[in-house]
């Protein structure tokens, strides 16, 4: 049995504007992915060839088993996708959408979709048409929990929500996540929720996967470290550092593979170090994204 | 995915939008019978009334069609979530072709056979008539799936008008140029239906072009490499 849910193998995708460029990826079965990137990173791009709905140039895709995006078919029938982008039909009750899902997949979860129902406090007779962003977002996901899929797909779901069907979309991911055999990718603008549900993270900056690694140990790896540097000290070269900033005698090291052995070659060199600071997704996130465009521009 | 499972989405797809169309294709219906009538009822004024409403539906339907079933499934951003299901491009597009093709034959089939009734039926319309009905039909019918192939595969709302607009300027052509074809012409006159070479080639000329256009459709279908 492939315990890799998704794999992608020096993926390409050339536009106009834009390009995505030898994607690696790897995704364990019953692992929680958050992919993360700013506005045009190439995160929609990236999920949409791996759902088939978009075809990569290059490189090699599987989804489950399953090559895309020639053996698409089989794939998505395990998988549930929700995009941010993605509308349901507006002429169409959520009833009839629930109905319509529940005819194609036999696995289709009448009880547990009637507790997202309560859950999310929608109404399936309600159209589209008269729902809200929040609720359609709300009734994507319905439809693709209910469906019980091996592989769930989040394009953004959070994007424009407000914080309380921020909270409960949330909060029903969590808990379809208690289930150890389904794998989840999860792309977000927002640090905030990928940290709160992801065990990896992958981040990607103008159609390039920079880092990918389990959460734990981007946390631990990632340090900050405020130093008072006399005028007449020298710091040592130091390795991992990708970041270095210094107003008058205060120099702050950004270290993406912190050990104390480094705090310690400051300390000999006659510096005093303030303050070792862990930090939050985001920050690493933005360190990370300069670190690139930096050597990038350089 | 097993043969019975691709069909069981497809079917569920075509099932989709015939339901979404199922008003329209009603009043569509209505509006067909009231030609009909029209058509039957004896005076001239409304023959040509009755024609003129018959070829008028027809018209409008092949563009309601493609426009609210395929164009719109892109320009409402419902294309990610029909793509997101367990088919593949060549499935979306048998659903999208038996779907459409199925609610435009309907009351094309019954428009067709009402005509051929009423011009038989009537002494004072010539049975000449019928090849010239058939012939100018099966162009309504050719236009359709012309609209059809264009909006499948461009999803654009711009070349599907376009595709129109070509269609019904050249509905006119057609309706000069076979009327004005010396055998056809002399044949419309006569009491008995007779097919003459030259209209006999022109019903298979869009026979076949009906069936390139969708071997076409289903060909750039498959080379497409994006579907939201």
């Amino acid at each position: 049995m492939n315990d890799l849910a998704v794999r992608f193998s020096g993926v390409h995708k050339q536009y106009r504007h834009f390009h995505l460029a030898d994607i690696d990826l790897e995704l364990p079965t019953g692992s929680i992915m958050g992919f993360i990137g700013a506005n045009g990173a190439g995160k929609s791009t990236t999920l949409r060839i791996l759902m088939g709905l978009v075809h990569q140039d290059r490189g090699a895709v599987e989804v489950l088993g399953q090559s895309m995006p020639s053996q698409q078919a089989q794939a998505k029938a395990d998988i549930g996708f929700v995009a941010e982008d993605m509308r349901l039909y507006k002429w169409a009750t959520l009833a009839w959408h629930m109905d319509f899902i529940a005819s194609i997949y036999p696995g289709w979860d009448a009880a547990y979709a009637a507790e997202l129902v309560r859950r999310f406090d929608i109404r399936p007779e309600q159209k589209m048409r008269g729902m809200s962003h929040g609720q359609r977002v709300k009734a994507g996901l319905l439809l693709a929990l209910a469906r019980r899929p091996r592989l769930l797909v989040l394009d953004e779901p959070t994007t424009g929500l407000d914080p309380v069907a921020r909270h409960e979309v949330l909060g029903a991911l969590m808990e379809v996540l208690t289930d150890e055999s389904r794998t989840v990718l999860f792309s977000s603008q927002n640090t905030l929720d990928v940290e709160q549900i992801s065990d990896q993270i992958t981040f990607i900056d103008r159609g390039r996967i920079i880092d990918s690694a389990d959460k734990e140990s981007y946390l631990e790896r990632w340090r900050r470290v405020r130093l008072d540097v006399p005028p007449d000290v020298i710091l040592p070269a130091l390795d991992d550092v990708v970041a270095r900033s210094t107003t008058g005698r205060l120099t702050v090291l950004t270290s993406n593979r912190f050990t104390a052995a480094m705090a310690e070659a400051c300390a000999a060199a006659g510096a005093t170090v303030n303050s070792i600071e862990t930090m939050t997704l985001e920050e690493i996130f933005l360190a990370n994204v300069q670190q690139r465009r930096e050597k990038e521009a350089a | 995915m097993s043969a019975p499972q691709r069909r069981t989405m497809i079917r569920a797809l075509v099932l989709k939008d015939w339901y979404y169309m199922r008003w329209s294709i009603a009043a569509y219906l209505t509006l067909g019978a009231v030609a009909l009538i029209l058509v039957a009822s004896g005076s001239e004024g409304s023959f040509y009334a009755g024609s003129v409403l018959l070829v008028t539906l027809l018209i409008s339907l092949g563009i309601h069609l493609s426009m609210a079933t395929v164009v719109e499934e892109r320009t409402g951003q419902t294309l990610p979530f029909i793509m997101s299901l367990p088919i593949s491009p060549g499935d979306y597009t048998t659903a999208k072709v038996i779907a459409n093709l199925g609610i435009f034959l309907i009351p094309w089939t019954a428009l067709l056979t009402g005509t051929i009734a009423v011009i038989a039926g009537r002494a004072a319309i010539n049975d000449g008539l019928i090849p010239f009905a058939v012939i100018i039909l099966t162009w309504i019918l050719l236009s359709y799936c012309m609209n059809l192939a264009v909006a499948l595969v461009s999803e654009s709302q711009a070349w599907s008008i376009g595709a129109m607009v070509v269609g019904n300027l050249a509905f006119q052509a057609v309706l000069y140029a076979v009327s004005h074809i010396p055998s056809i012409a002399l044949s419309m006159k006569g009491d008995v239906a007779l097919w003459p070479p030259a209209a006999r080639l022109l019903l298979l000329g869009e026979i076949g072009a009906i069936v390139l256009l969708l071997a076409f459709t289903f060909h750039m279908q498959g080379r497409k490499t994006d579907f939201v």
